[in-house]
């Protein structure tokens, strides 16, 4: 007798097989995006995510466990102010409440004086003059210029397809403004924080921000990136009740369109057939049958390992081999603490910022260590930066009144001495310099930790490969329309029917939420389903003035 | 801030069971709003990477709910939910034997012909999904039915289908009991009732005899007689419940903490957030009902505050016991993995006690000598002590059945070590202990490492040089993390016979409604069967939903056969 004849049918399962309009690989920001537009136009969508929870880097977790959550990853969210996605959606308000405190970066240095940099500019400029009249005096006015830049090229930019860099030269010929963004692209980052300001604290603060995430500061060709990371570093916002909760609410839209989200669903195997995309296989056997894929995970993962090497052109093979990741990674120490940290030093908004910097001490010490790091090691000049989480969202502690902070540094993939021996000495390193700069970051004080290495970012998003975080280093030839090459930069692929949107296809990384938008408005545009969204007003002033 | 919102219906608590009952609500058409005071929905339902590539489930880890008419009613297949099925079935996951303190004691073919019978495998045809559905997913009869022999649900289907079971006692006995009739070895019956304890009804309380061993049978029956979970774990499966709400157009609001429930002419009419919610302190109004799927002390106590309830209600509510004791749970991170000691080769050598490349042991309770050793360890977690007096070679345990069989699962190899299947031991409910519910917490590292000699009675690898990791949570913990788990109770007040059935938790809240117009309960505190995550308070409290008129389902929905509607209202049985 079969077992369910002696025990009676008790349940249906998912089928083995079933059919949809758009399968999505990997249920991050880009991936849900994706998803959340496509469903709500009526497409038939299933995503399919390997781990347990959507999201990707959009993760609150409580990684301090028990009672501690924190955000191992995305934290500071920068474009929120652009984002299609929120007002498309409208996720402000009903689902999501964005915090924006006013004190953004701080820098503390040893001897007690600090830098602010703020939302509202005349508290950073008041910082600045504690250093220098003139760079406060410059801060203000270049800020004039950049946040144009921002407000009006570089941010709408983000969600319309990339261009070549000869036709952008020409668009941006039109106005003034464009014209100075083009003088920045040909500077380095250290060339304009050095141009722009004299003192060189300010410069060291400057040159964080700017680079932080992963710019390098000597390299030409990207220096549009300076004003965006700077206005956009002075309008971090925080998701109250953690990041997760972007994705909870975007994935709650897909759902609500119809469409299907499956977790511990890995894709083992993008089905090919006569040349074209016929769907995907999942690892546990289950096959999603579908006209059209869009994958977000990077490169290597989608075209080498799930399409397969067979199923391209020798030029395409090529240029995904030449891929090249991240130049440095994160390594993040994760405290719970009794009390939030009170830094010693000359302002108390310190107290109260988003992000706060400390072990560096001047322009030279912070490019040594980042070239350190970029030579595989971490030593004794290190700096980073901290946030007390809690102090905008006190539900990360199911304990009331409990501290939840991290502090996080550049650091290398591969590190000399190996991260199994380096990652234990590196938290007590920090924990020695945390306790310098803000006194109460006593033993005592703090109740549990934890951290991750670059090695850690990569096991727990396998696509973060070496951890990158934004799947592909920012470098001149892999971004804009060569990010991740020039055939696929528009979310389209070679392949019929694979489209590729994750961070490492044009805009980028860092929750931009750039590539999931671009890739559902090709995938829209081209099986000719009707859009029910329009381009943010930003984007209709930016196509008219360049682009028509 | 956003202003005021109104829904049809506001459910507080996004856990397994007012997610499921926003799934029916919402499925029935209603505009339903969950408020969940975490950033994620789930409840005990949960898994958590506590470092990267390593996971470990708090609470729910095995699957109970596979009768559940939930599955089909909510179709949750086409949400996305998939088992992973155990390739080794029940006679094989038995055979392996119990764990005692003079080794493995075989189980006997008394023992399975018994466990089976009682289970409605050897009916003609077999009854388990039957049986399994009367004992838990049918509601209470209504207060003016008399309870009888002849009308518990169980009972009917025992009467209908295995007539030589059906007896008088079998509604009065203990567990051990039933056992006595019907197994044979003092091991098995002992690993039966420890597991019982552990999962809600214990072995040793008055006229549970079947739901208690039923709660076991869970486990493997139904699930075609394998120890299978949900692809995913327990979150897994509330995935697809949580989605299968939201695509009938529920709106859940996560890290929205609710602070009162608002009462007018004493009817319920909405909640009011805490200021600390993410849209804010404001009210969300419900026209037709609030349904409460926090535990009671939130709800009465909290949220409603005696004005507006009366003081007999509010001392039987006070009363209601949490004595079944707080499950302690321990996640080893190992360097080399835990294996089995010499004494239990046979363990060993069976496939389903060490399963998985690195034969991770699991499944056993130890040590099951003896029905005086389970007493004493019920004496001693009831005896409001923070730590237990007894010495850790006379502690029970019980080491969760492998997983290691589903990709998915937590169990398994990291590339830094090796992480154990789920330790659990029963201690005293943090808010009974007569040093303060702080003083376990005061006393963990004590308690894990008490915990740790203990389970080295039967497992090589605790010693300290071995261990990376052993995370532990408190009860108190527990009731910080999930407000719901009070006491840091998993199953919720105590599943004996003055609190189940038309008793749970007290007769006044048995039919899922409270004293307050309006305000209905659906928590594994408050309401029959109570906990396992079943679908099955959701799906009995739909029952009383129709007969208030506040519920019409379409074709989709059948009752449940043994159902009593309730006298003056609409039947739910479809005409």
């Amino acid at each position: 007798m079969a077992t369910e004849d002696i025990f009676g049918h008790m349940f249906e399962e998912f089928p083995d097989e079933s059919e949809w309009d758009v399968v999505v690989i990997g249920g991050g920001p880009n991936g849900l995006m994706a998803a959340a537009y496509l469903a709500k136009a009526g497409l038939k969508v299933a995503l399919a995510e390997a781990r347990y929870e959507i999201g990707g880097g959009l993760a609150t977790e409580e990684i301090l466990y028990p009672c501690y959550s924190s955000n191992p990853h995305v934290i500071y969210h920068m474009m929120v102010d652009y984002m299609p996605v929120i007002r498309d959606f409208n996720l402000d308000g009903p689902a999501l409440v964005w915090i924006k405190p006013n004190s953004q970066t701080g820098m503390v240095f040893e001897d007690g004086k600090s830098l602010l940099l703020t939302r509202m500019i005349e508290d950073t400029k008041d910082s600045i003059s504690k250093f220098s009249f003139k760079d406060a005096v410059n801060f203000g006015k270049i800020m004039r210029t950049w946040r144009r830049i921002v407000d009006e090229i570089v941010a709408p930019a983000t969600y319309v397809p990339p261009m070549s860099p000869l036709d952008l030269t020409i668009c941006m010929q039109r106005t003034e403004i464009g014209q100075e963004m083009l003088e920045l692209v040909e500077q380095s980052p250290l060339d304009i924080i050095t141009d722009t300001f004299e003192n060189d604290r300010v410069r060291a603060l400057m040159l964080y921000a700017s680079c932080m995430w992963g710019l390098d500061p000597r390299e030409t060709g990207l220096g549009f990136f300076v004003p965006l990371l700077l206005t956009r570093g002075m309008n971090k916002c925080y998701c109250y009740g953690g990041s997760h909760k972007f994705a909870s609410a975007m994935a709650r839209e897909i759902v609500k369109a119809g469409g299907l989200i499956l977790e511990h669903a890995p894709v083992s195997n993008i089905i090919i057939e006569n040349g074209r995309v016929a769907g995907v296989e999942l690892a546990e056997g289950r096959t999603l049958r579908s006209k059209v894929v869009m994958s977000t995970l990077d490169p290597h993962t989608t075209f080498l390992d799930l399409v397969g090497a067979d199923n391209m052109s020798a030029d395409l093979k090529e240029a995904i081999e030449g891929w090249k990741y991240d130049k440095w990674s994160y390594y993040t120490l994760h405290i719970a603490s009794d009390e939030p940290p009170h830094y010693k030093c000359d302002d108390p908004w310190i107290n109260e910022t988003f992000m706060t910097v400390f072990g560096i001490e001047s322009t030279d010490q912070l490019l040594a260590h980042w070239d350190n790091v970029v030579a595989g090691n971490i030593s004794d000049n290190f700096g980073g930066h901290a946030t007390c989480q809690s102090i905008f969202d006190p539900t990360l502690s199911d304990i009331p009144d409990k501290s939840i902070s991290f502090f996080q540094m550049h650091a290398p993939y591969e590190i000399g001495g190996g991260w199994d021996k380096r990652g234990e000495e590196l938290k007590e390193a920090i924990l020695g310099k945390w306790q310098k700069a803000a006194p109460n970051m006593t033993r005592d004080n703090i109740i549990t930790t934890t951290f991750e290495t670059p090695v850690d970012i990569e096991i727990r998003f396998p696509n973060m490969r070496r951890g990158s975080i934004k799947h592909g280093d920012y470098r001149p030839i892999q971004m804009g329309c060569f990010r991740p090459n020039q055939e696929c930069s528009s979310t389209a692929t070679p392949i019929e029917g694979l489209y590729v949107c994750g961070v490492s296809t044009y805009p980028g990384g860092l929750v931009l939420g750039g590539s999931g938008y671009l890739g559902a408005n090709k995938v829209a545009e081209d099986l000719g389903v009707t859009k029910w969204w329009k381009p943010t007003p930003e984007m209709e002033k930016y196509i008219k003035t360049y682009l028509e | 801030m956003s202003k005021d919102e109104r829904y049809d219906v506001v459910i507080i608590g996004g856990g397994p069971n007012g997610m499921t009952t926003a799934a029916y609500l919402a499925k029935c058409g209603l505009h339903v709003c969950v408020l969940e005071e975490r950033v994620e929905c789930g409840g005990a339902c949960e898994t958590v990477e506590v470092i990267p590539g390593v996971r470990i489930y708090p609470h729910a880890m095995l699957m109970y709910a596979a009768p559940a008419p939930g599955f089909e009613q909510l179709e949750l297949h086409k949400y996305g939910f998939r088992m992973t099925w155990n390739p080794i079935d029940m006679m094989k996951s038995l055979s392996a034997g119990n764990t005692t303190t003079r080794g493995v004691s075989p189980i006997t073919e008394k023992d399975m012909m018994g466990f089976a019978k009682l289970g409605g495998v050897l009916g003609q045809p077999p009854f388990t999904k039957e049986l399994m559905r009367a004992a838990f997913w049918c509601p209470p009869h209504p207060p003016e039915v008399e309870v009888t022999d002849e009308n518990v649900p169980y009972m009917q289907v025992y009467k209908q289908h295995q007539p030589d079971v059906w007896s008088h006692e079998l509604r009065e006995w203990t567990m051990f009991d039933l056992m006595d009739e019907y197994l044979e070895s003092e091991p098995f019956k002992v690993t039966m009732a420890f597991a019982a304890w552990a999962s809600g009804a214990a072995g040793h309380w008055e006229g549970v005899a079947i739901p208690a061993l039923l709660c076991v049978q869970l486990l493997i029956l139904p699930n075609t007689g394998k120890m299978s979970i949900p692809r995913g774990g327990l979150h897994g499966y509330f995935h697809a419940i949580h989605r299968c709400a939201v695509a009938h157009g529920a709106v859940v609001r996560t890290t929205c903490p609710v602070d009162e429930i608002i009462i007018e002419d004493g009817r319920a009419v909405g909640v009011r957030l805490r200021e600390t919610a993410a849209s804010g302190g404001k009210k969300i109004w419900a026209s037709k009902a609030v349904i409460s799927a926090v535990d009671y002390q939130q709800t009465f106590f909290k949220m409603i505050g005696g004005q507006h309830l009366d003081p007999g209600f509010i001392q039987k509510v006070k009363d209601i016991s949490l004595k079944n004791g707080t499950l302690y749970v321990s996640t080893f991170h190992t360097r080399k993995p835990l294996q089995w000691n010499s004494k239990f080769k046979a363990m060993t050598e069976s496939e389903t006690s060490v399963a998985g490349p690195f034969n991770i042991p699991s499944g056993g309770v130890y040590p099951s000598d003896s029905r005086e050793l389970y007493y004493e360890n019920v004496a001693d977690c009831d005896a409001r002590k923070s730590l237990p007096t007894l010495p850790p070679e006379k502690l029970m345990w019980f080491l969760t059945p492998s997983q290691a069989f589903n990709p998915t699962d937590c169990q398994g190899s990291h590339s830094k070590g090796h992480i154990s299947a789920a330790f659990e031991v029963n201690v005293p409910v943090p808010e009974y202990q007569v040093e303060g519910p702080e003083a376990q917490n005061e006393k963990k590292d004590e308690l894990d490492a008490y915990m740790r000699k203990a389970f080295s009675e039967a497992l090589d690898g605790l010693e300290d040089e071995n261990i990376i990791h052993h995370w532990s949570a408190t009860g108190r913990e527990v009731e910080f993390r999930n407000t719901g788990l009070i006491g840091g109770t998993w199953c919720g007040s105590r599943h004996c016979s003055d609190q189940l059935w038309t008793q749970r938790p007290i007769p006044e809240l048995a039919r899922y409604r409270s004293p307050i117009d309006g305000l209905y309960t659906c928590h594994q505190t408050t309401g029959h069967p109570g906990a396992l995550c079943l679908m099955a308070i959701p799906y009995n409290l739909m029952h009383i939903l129709i007969e208030d008129g506040i519920a019409e389902p379409g074709n989709w929905w059948y009752p449940s056969p043994y159902y009593i509607p309730q006298e003056g209202k609409v039947s739910a049985i479809p005409r």
